[in-house]
């Protein structure tokens, strides 16, 4: 079957490339536990609970990471400066066919980077991996007023509904976000597919995750190939009161859809505590990005 | 009954906004910081018309009671065109509307896929291949036995269509009734 040994060995190359690239820039490679004390806080994200023996028939309860961020963040305030890890990480209840419980993950983050530095940083690592198709970069409001004519950061929930209901698309959401989301699936996405590589950047403050916000927009952003998400990264907020702030909000809404809830990772928030360097991270899944580039 | 989007595939025929659709494409979106969606573009049976739509994963859609029986063409009289079930005998009629491009391919006897709703017709499917008389076309030129112009053709059922030159009045020629292309002499 020589095309299955030649993928695995574009594979490799694909592997090796990215190393290389960090390597060159003086990034250092990591790597950190996946066994997690707590879940994550995702709304929308589910940890693999794993149950784990010790001596003495004593068991605990850990979950695998969903993905490396909060382990690589302490590193982070304990001055490690640059750094990348590829792993594997897992997620329950994920489905569709380009969605999987396990996949590999690049995640990296550069110290003093602003949140364009670290686009401009990704598409000089697409360069160097033999990609040179043309970039586009879009705020998240411009790709909403160009591909469907809607004002989406000064909409509010009632508006946003009326425009789902225009479209004869059901309505019946929890949050403001959920529709900022729908809408980007329903109208924004398609148009996406016929762009090669496409940041969008500032998306609204109600889906900051954990990026820093500046007035109605978060500094986040997405890296779509042909319409597919294959990266999310952020400006990173900096101080562990604010990312106590942000895991509860979530708990919260967890909470009002009934999942499950875990206690929140104390001994991430203590580390936290020196503050997190002013830096810019983002996580790349490396499946898709093989698949989409056909590198 | 209704299917919730974890059942929806490829042909499944659903209500929607009122009228049966056949599903032509349907794809899971779970952005990675957001709920999963099913994105899914449905072929309106009646209209003819593609739509899309995206759900809440878990949301459900209603079955359309959507049936395809082959049928035969018997005659029409103007206005309505009517079909034959021939194995319960029963006839169905449909008017120009309904009919679509199958005005253009089919002649008596023959055989057409019809689709009903709730027991009425809704559509027709010519077959994807027909064979049809030229009735009128120019002259063809003596010798072009290898095809290389066109000239147009029109057929006993009323369509015209683009044939090689060598092409004559009285000839059967096969359609391709999804593109109107000539595929040969039968």
């Amino acid at each position: 079957m020589p095309n299955f040994k030649e993928k695995l060995i574009r594979y490799q190359y694909l592997i090796r490339n990215i190393r290389d690239f960090f390597y060159s820039h003086n990034v250092v490679e990591v790597v950190t536990p996946s066994l997690l004390v707590a879940p994550t806080t995702d709304v929308y994200i589910d940890s693999i609970e794993v149950s784990v023996n010790h001596a003495l028939s004593k068991s605990s309860k850990f979950y695998l990471h969903t993905s490396p961020e909060l382990e690589m963040k302490r590193l982070l305030s304990k001055g490690s400066g640059d750094i990348f890890q590829i792993c594997q990480v897992f997620r329950d209840n994920e489905h569709g066919h380009i969605n999987s419980n396990e996949f590999t993950m690049l995640e990296f983050y550069r110290v003093g980077f602003d949140m364009h530095q670290l686009i401009d940083d990704i598409k000089a690592l697409l360069i160097s991996l033999g990609n040179d198709d043309p970039v586009k970069e879009i705020s998240y409001a411009q790709a909403f007023y160009d591909y469907a004519e809607i004002d989406i950061l000064n909409s509010d929930f009632e508006g946003l509904k009326n425009i789902l209901e225009s479209h004869g698309l059901n309505s019946d959401y929890e949050w403001i976000e959920d529709i900022q989301m729908v809408l980007f699936v329903h109208l924004i996405e398609p148009k996406l597919k016929t762009i090669p590589v496409c940041f969008i950047y500032d998306f609204p403050k109600q889906q900051a995750a954990l990026a820093q916000i500046d007035g109605l927009v978060a500094h986040r952003f997405e890296m779509y190939i042909k319409g597919t998400e294959i990266a999310n990264g952020y400006q990173e907020i900096q101080t562990s009161k604010e990312y106590r702030d942000r895991f509860e909000t979530e708990l919260g809404k967890r909470k009002s859809l009934s999942k499950s809830i875990g206690s929140l990772d104390e001994d991430f928030l203590d580390d936290l505590k020196v503050g997190l360097p002013s830096c810019s991270g983002v996580a790349i899944g490396i499946d898709r990005l093989f698949t989409s580039l056909s590198l | 009954m209704n299917y919730s989007t974890s059942q929806f595939k490829n042909g499944m025929k659903l209500m929607l906004d009122g009228n049966p659709c056949s599903i032509v494409n349907n794809e899971i979106v779970k952005p990675g910081k957001g709920q999963a969606f099913n994105r899914v573009k449905f072929k309106d049976l009646i209209t003819g018309k593609t739509l899309e739509k995206t759900f809440k994963s878990g949301e459900s859609l209603e079955a359309a009671d959507v049936m395809e029986l082959e049928m035969q063409y018997l005659y029409s009289d103007g206005e309505k065109w009517h079909f034959m079930d021939p194995g319960s005998f029963e006839q169905f009629d449909l008017g120009e509307e309904s009919m679509g491009t199958a005005l253009n391919y089919l002649v008596e006897q023959d055989n057409c896929i019809v689709t009903l709703w709730n027991n009425n017709p809704i559509s027709v499917s010519p077959p994807n291949h027909v064979t049809l008389e030229v009735i009128d076309t120019d002259p063809g030129l003596k010798g072009d036995t290898a095809g290389t112009g066109g000239k147009p053709a029109t057929l006993n059922t009323g369509v015209v269509v683009q044939v090689p030159l060598f092409v004559a009045i009285g000839d059967r020629v096969k359609v391709d009734t999804r593109t109107n292309e000539y595929t040969g002499r039968a």
